[in-house]
């Protein structure tokens, strides 16, 4: 963000330190910088001076402002001085409980700005634009060395990669698609909260993700549980401060035609797919619709999971294809919905070799040599996470197999008028019609059909991939 | 705009008159009846009116904050409010390393039994009522195995204890739990004082903390009465009756400055809490009906500048209060805005109460103000949109969702941006901040009590350090596992387990950390601060 002149904002990490847990002068004074242009990096409660200082040199930011309404600062205030000194950065104190003589001591011990209780805005944006001056008048040689000194300088290295810096959640990450896209995420340098019901293969993929730039907190939990998208989210704000998108994958498939399946694979279904992703997008979405309201929005990004089956249908697997299809009705309606918090909301229909698709057999081995592998699929879901999928959104990419589509949706039919109150004979004459007009209906997929590249469905000539 | 508005923002009048304000006697009613809103029903005993006096108290360790207690009964107070410091607020035991230097600074330390035998020692538990603003289980287990140890019977014990299920973790008084765990530790909690301390309060709705950075009377008591609909729904719904416990509901609320309205609001809340309790919850015992309203004078309402002023505010408030025909009081001390209450801070206030009982006939008359066409007026349009906005919230969802999404949070973010633009813009006379603003060296009396601090309590943490290796293990452990299991269980109660293993010597941040754990969270919430935080947190 840059102000009118091209220079880029002023930018405050804010929070309170130790178990200071009043909170509301934090929050007014970030509200107040952000009306006045400012970036903040809003770190809340429980911080410690090394959290703060290291937030603020991750995000270059030009101070570190601490809320204070316990007498726990007096403990934390020389290391905080020392850390921010080391990086050359602004430090500000403002609370109820500074006394004169606090100020005093503060500002002698090296501290940029003291605010008492109800200080003047004016003064306050005064004396912060000045420290930013300064701040950004140091010579920047001097304060990238500083901040080579600092432990500052391995977190800035290791978030390397065109997501660095960003958190995600992914669901089902302890197998197959999950799995490949926490690597793959951690690969382009963010920060996964990776969950899955299975707490030892999970512990096992996140062990497994290795030194990537990237990092892995692994949380398990049964995402069918009511608590689950809150226990993700606050996991994600606990460990890494913010959360800027999801990628709901978690699945499972209760196989049989309709008089087979009985009521509790039913709920499974519908609670795994339709429940549990709806819960995730109201609890994380009420967070994000929270975080633009406060002048926050950090521009997040939802990944869900539909599937060809949900598209086109799948033989004797109705309760699968139908919460499918409902999965790619609520990508766009929650598009719509969460778009006016600046957050994306696309789905992926993945092809590719996982427990859900036994019947495709084992692969050949690696995905060098195996086109249905879930690596493939992978740094698509990355893509529509990242900044250049920021005008993406209510969409369903098909990918895998070697392939990538964008599938069409419904669309209104040829419109014929109603007749009021229509007798017998008209519908006879009339609905047959009606039903010619929109052409044959296509095939369901079947193992085989769903094998090969799909060209037993129609599929207008327009969205074919171009010949490469 | 021209004219007055009142705090909340309701148009006022120059002046109220009989045509603005048609008064209809049988929709206020007599004190002591439906629907309460002169005064709540009283004990056939009670004398001449009068209130429990009392004021916020803890600081240090058990011993110190018992000593405390000695002096302000010593002074006269009716009743004790006991606070924990922040660690003990967050159920955290002062040995963690992020509580050290928290210890005893803010309130009283207290993570196991003996902290509470201690903390109680030769207080008359059986002639006071103690109101803990403590995390409710473990103020409950801790006196009752206080008064067990002490041999006293628990049944005879009076007092209150703050049930947060909804608002906790928004609003400073964290515990780290998730919801789900704090709303079955309200319930079970309430449950076990039913039935081994039925004279006590165990479902006290605190609107005190919850408004007290910004929220106006309608914020606060429409937050106020969901939660109470919440918990009341959930204890229906598990079978207690509804008269078994509406009587031994309390509430706490806040008192700003603008005092008609703060008047107004508690004649309001008696009569919705009535007509809820009787017309929607069914209750027909007529002490159901009746709310018992407790009031702690507004700290934000008070100034670090010109302190003595705030002795000022606290007795204008309290004299309010007294005409409202409150329960209890507790007044935020001159030294608030600095540190939790000095002596001589905790001794004005008391002293104020005193003379506002004693010396000005404030209480020999039940709601001295009824009948004036401004008070109803403003008792009638209060009532309506209080009750508009919780019908509003409810709307919206369950609470426990609107918890999940933040919904509450945001009222509470808002409103102290709010309050700062309107003191900022002029539009919220303070005086010493807004106007008669002084320079500092003309600003020095009474500093040189509100600016005293002390150390965080080391000894303390040494004592407990040194207590902990001594514990026997066997049993402790058991209970531990015990508690873990009736956490992993959603059926369980977990009340009898916390006591039993608060009896066997467990800490309030060991217990905490098995109910954590049997959730599938890290027992410690600070699990990540010990590691390098990666914290990309763009807002």
């Amino acid at each position: 963000m840059t102000d009118a002149t091209g220079r880029r904002a002023g930018r405050v990490v804010i929070g309170t330190l130790g178990l200071d847990q009043h909170e509301v002068g934090a929050m007014a004074i970030s509200q107040l910088l952000v009306r006045h242009g400012y970036e903040v990096v809003y770190l809340g409660r429980f911080n410690t001076p090394q959290r703060l200082v290291t937030v603020a040199a991750q995000e270059d930011a030009d101070i570190v402002g601490v809320s204070v309404h316990s007498w726990e600062f007096v403990a934390y205030a020389d290391e905080l001085l020392a850390r921010c000194g080391d990086l050359g950065i602004g430090l500000i104190f403002g609370g109820s409980v500074l006394t004169a003589q606090d100020r005093s001591d503060l500002l002698a011990r090296g501290a940029d700005a003291v605010f008492g209780p109800y200080a003047s805005e004016d003064d306050m944006l005064r004396q912060i634009a000045a420290i930013v001056d300064r701040v950004r008048a140091s010579p920047a040689e001097a304060r990238a060395a500083d901040a080579c000194a600092a432990d500052a300088r391995a977190t800035r290295e290791s978030a390397a990669g065109p997501l660095s810096g960003r958190v995600f959640i992914v669901t089902g990450a302890a197998r197959g698609l999950g799995r490949a896209y926490t690597r793959e995420l951690c690969r382009q340098g963010a920060a996964v909260v990776a969950n899955d019901v299975d707490e030892a293969e999970l512990k096992e993929a996140a062990s497994a993700v290795g030194d990537g730039p990237g990092r892995v907190h692994p949380v398990a939990c049964d995402i069918t549980d009511a608590q689950a998208p809150r226990v993700l989210l606050d996991a994600a704000l606990r460990r890494y401060g913010q959360l800027h998108g999801l990628v709901s994958n978690a699945g499972l498939l209760r196989s049989g035609p309709i008089l087979q399946l009985g009521d509790d694979d039913l709920r499974l279904v519908l609670d795994v797919h339709v429940t549990a992703t709806f819960r995730l997008l109201r609890v994380i979405g009420g967070y994000w619709r929270a975080e633009a309201k406060a002048g926050r929005a950090v521009g997040a990004a939802v990944v869900l999971t539909t599937s060809a089956a949900g598209l086109y249908g799948f033989r004797a697997e109705a309760a699968y294809s139908a919460v499918k299809a409902a999965v790619a009705m609520l990508t766009q309606v929650a598009a719509d919905e969460l778009g006016r918090y600046q957050a994306t909301v696309n789905a992926i229909a993945p092809a590719a070799r996982t427990r859900l698709t036994g019947w495709l057999g084992d692969g050949p081995g690696g995905p060098d040599r195996d086109s249905w592998a879930p690596e493939h699929v992978a740094p698509v879901v990355a893509w529509l996470l990242g900044p250049a999928a920021r005008e993406i959104t209510g969409r369903v990419i098909e990918v895998g197999n070697g392939q990538i589509s964008v599938p069409g949706s419904w669309r209104p039919g040829t419109a014929y008028p109603l007749p009021p109150l229509m007798s017998p004979a008209q519908a006879r004459t009339l609905l047959p019609q009606v039903l010619a007009s929109a052409g044959p209906l296509p095939g369901l997929l079947t193992p085989d059909t769903a094998l090969s590249d799909r060209s037993g469905l129609p599929r207008p000539e327009q969205e074919r991939p171009p010949a490469s | 705009m021209t004219g007055f508005r009142s705090a909340a923002g309701i148009p006022l009048q120059p002046f109220y008159a009989p045509a603005d304000k048609a008064l209809d006697y049988s929709a206020i009613g007599d004190p002591g009846t439906y629907p309460f809103t002169r005064g709540r029903l009283r004990p056939p005993h009670a004398g001449s009116g009068g209130w429990i006096q009392r004021e916020l108290s803890g600081e240090g360790s058990p011993r110190r904050s018992n000593e405390q207690f000695r002096s302000l009964l010593a002074h006269g107070a009716l009743g004790i409010d006991v606070i924990g410091d922040n660690p003990t607020m967050s159920a955290l035991d002062p040995d963690h390393p992020m509580c050290v230097p928290a210890v005893g600074t803010t309130g009283v330390s207290l993570c196991r039994k003996r902290d509470f035998i201690e903390l109680l020692a030769d207080i008359p538990l059986d002639r006071i009522t103690l109101s803990h603003s403590l995390p409710p289980a473990f103020a409950i287990a801790g006196q009752y195995l206080a008064a067990r140890d002490s041999g006293l019977d628990p049944a005879v014990l009076r007092g209150s204890a703050i049930q947060p299920p909804l608002y906790s973790e928004d609003c400073s008084y964290s515990t780290f739990l998730p919801f789900g765990i704090r709303m079955r530790l309200t319930l079970d909690s309430i449950a076990f004082s039913l039935r081994e301390m039925p004279r006590f309060h165990a479902f006290l709705e605190d609107t005190y903390y919850i408004s007290d950075g910004g929220l106006n009377v309608v914020e606060e008591m429409s937050l106020g009465l969901l939660e109470i609909r919440e918990v009341c729904r959930r204890l229906i719904a598990r079978g207690l009756p509804v008269d078994s416990f509406a009587p031994r509901i309390a509430i706490l609320v806040n008192c700003r400055m603008d005092l008609f309205e703060e008047i107004a609001k508690i004649r309001a809340t008696r009569r919705l809490f009535a007509r809820m309790m009787r017309e929607e919850f069914g209750a027909a015992d007529p002490r159901s009906w009746s709310a018992n309203i407790a009031v702690h004078s507004s700290g934000l309402a008070l100034t670090a500048a010109q302190p003595a002023n705030n002795i000022v505010r606290g007795a204008v408030q309290a004299l309010a209060m007294a005409m409202a025909g409150v329960q209890g009081l507790e007044i935020s001390t001159f030294d608030e805005p600095f540190r939790t209450p000095s002596d001589i801070a905790h001794q004005l206030a008391i002293r104020t109460q005193q003379i506002i009982q004693a010396e000005t006939n404030v209480s020999a008359v039940q709601d001295p103000l009824g009948g004036s066409w401004y008070l109803e007026s403003l008792t009638d349009e209060l009532e309506s949109r209080i009750d508009t906005a919780v019908r509003q919230m409810e709307k919206l969802g369950d609470a426990g969702t609107l918890v999940e999404s933040g919904y509450f949070r945001d009222i509470f973010t808002n409103a102290m941006d709010r309050h700062s633009s309107a003191v900022q813009q002029g539009e919220m006379r303070i005086v010493g901040v807004t106007e008669h603003v002084v320079p500092p060296e003309a600003d020095r009396f009474l500093r040189d009590v509100a600016e005293v601090r002390f150390e965080p309590d080391y000894a303390h943490v040494e004592r407990i350090l040194s207590w902990r290796r001594r514990r026997a293990d066997g049993p402790l452990r058991a209970s531990l596992d015990r508690v873990r299991a009736a956490s992993a269980n959603p059926d369980a109660d977990l009340m009898a387990p916390i006591v039993a293993a608060l009896d066997a010597d467990a800490t309030i941040g060991e217990i905490t950390g098995c109910l954590r754990e049997g959730q599938g969270l890290p027992s410690d919430p600070f699990e990540f601060a010990a590691q390098s935080p990666v914290a990309e947190a763009r807002r």
